[in-house]
């Protein structure tokens, strides 16, 4: 059996549940607000910014853009001058500065294509990689060594020595074509066209022989 | 780290089993809490008994409040959660509806499927009354096509419609159910107490 006390207790356990709801709603009032961070947790950028997947390499982007690969987006955010005097073909121009414009969401921030960031080497693409994920942008990349790898891989490829295995002579001969499909010429893609020795023929001097007629027999005996 | 399955916490393969094992509490809970009386659920429209209104408004008032407190120790991310979408009209109308039905049959439907489930024959007219609901409806679809995805006003809360901070809002929302709770004893006391 209850107790007296208990029994007086919980005659005012409605009130006593009423007054805890009011207390817990009030505090969530009177609690100090922050503010939230925008974007995704820390720790899932981190091991975003970790995994190798964020890069994709040189030979990657030359397949893809020769193979006119329509779901990619090249975007060149080294500054305007540097844009000027070389760039990958249809490449965009946003600089580390106005990547978080209005104007360069439209690009950053959708789902239908892949964003590829580059830079001379990948460190402001890097940047520009993290200030992009951290606001939850999908499909972002970066063009891992940036354009000085693109040189030294697409354009300049170094040339396999005998010793090497198989696979680095095909990558060679890919990364060659490569480079020609973006205007390198080899030397000996170059036709030296050699003049055919052509044999005078010397025609032949007809010289016609007269035949001596024959003379009809004068006389007669 | 909230919510468990979207986030990968509870693989999502269990989510159909979690939410049958949810169901069968919920139903239980129901049933064992006198739900599946149609005179119980009926008794808050007459006044003798407030217990619906006291136990929906008291479980609404803890899941806010808990949400509340766990979004702001960031247990649970407020923004992954479903808001159901609002359509304005089709709302307005199933809603009256649904309480002609609830104050002439007894039972909502959660309620009447629980009562089905310990056989009681009111509960199983109610069922086929639904059910002749639902063919009605689908027959007739083309007609009520336009209220029934008219008026869409996106998945808003009332805290969006109001413009009232959330915090305020559970706040005054609590006072309110206390209020409300206690108004209804008031009035129980003085209906005439029924015996069911």
């Amino acid at each position: 059996m209850v107790n007296r006390k208990t029994a007086k207790f919980l005659s005012f356990r409605y009130t006593i549940l009423a007054i805890i709801f009011v207390v817990l709603a009030g505090g969530l009032v009177l609690l100090p607000k922050y503010e939230k961070h925008e974007g995704i947790d820390p720790g899932e950028l981190l091991s975003n910014a970790v995994s190798p997947e964020r890069y994709i390499s040189t030979d990657e982007l030359a397949h893809k853009i020769i193979g006119q690969d329509p779901s990619f987006l090249l975007i060149d955010v080294r500054s305007e001058d540097e844009f000027n005097k070389y760039t990958l073909p249809n490449a965009i121009n946003i600089t580390l500065k106005n990547l978080l414009d209005e104007d360069s969401l439209t690009y950053l921030d959708q789902s239908q294509y892949d964003v590829v960031l580059f830079s001379n080497d990948n460190f402001y693409a890097d940047q520009a990689w993290i200030l992009g994920n951290r606001l939850n942008y999908k499909n972002l990349k970066v063009l891992k060594g940036g354009i000085n790898n693109w040189y030294k891989t697409i354009i300049n490829p170094p040339i396999p020595t005998e010793n090497m295995a198989a696979q680095e002579f095909d990558l060679y001969a890919f990364r060659k074509s490569a480079s020609m499909f973006f205007g390198v010429v080899y030397p000996e893609q170059i036709k030296v066209v050699k003049k055919p020795v052509v044999k005078k023929v010397i025609p032949k001097k007809v010289i016609p022989i007269k035949k001596k007629k024959k003379m009809p027999v004068e006389g007669g005996c | 780290m909230g919510p468990l399955i979207p986030n990968g916490v509870i693989p999502y393969e269990w989510n159909n089993i979690i939410a049958i094992l949810i169901g069968i509490f919920f139903g239980f809970i129901l049933e064992a809490s006198g739900f599946s009386s149609s005179r119980k659920l009926a008794g808050v429209f007459y006044g003798y008994d407030f217990a619906v209104l006291k136990v929906f408004f008291t479980a609404a008032l803890v899941a806010l409040i808990g949400i509340l407190y766990m979004d702001y120790l960031g247990y649970l991310n407020m923004e992954q959660l479903y808001i159901h979408p609002t359509y304005l009209w089709g709302a307005i109308i199933g809603g009256v509806i649904m309480g002609v039905g609830f104050v002439a049959a007894g039972f909502c439907p959660g309620t009447s499927l629980c009562a089905v489930a310990i056989g009681k024959i009111d509960a199983i007219v109610y069922v086929i009354g639904i059910m002749i609901g639902i063919f009605i409806f689908s027959e007739l679809y083309t007609v009520f096509e336009p209220i029934y995805n008219g008026y869409f006003e996106g998945n808003i809360t009332l805290m969006d419609s109001l413009g009232v901070n959330r915090y305020w809002f559970a706040f005054i929302f609590t006072i309110i159910a206390i209020v409300a709770f206690a108004a209804s004893d008031m009035i129980r006391k003085r209906v005439k107490k029924i015996f069911y």
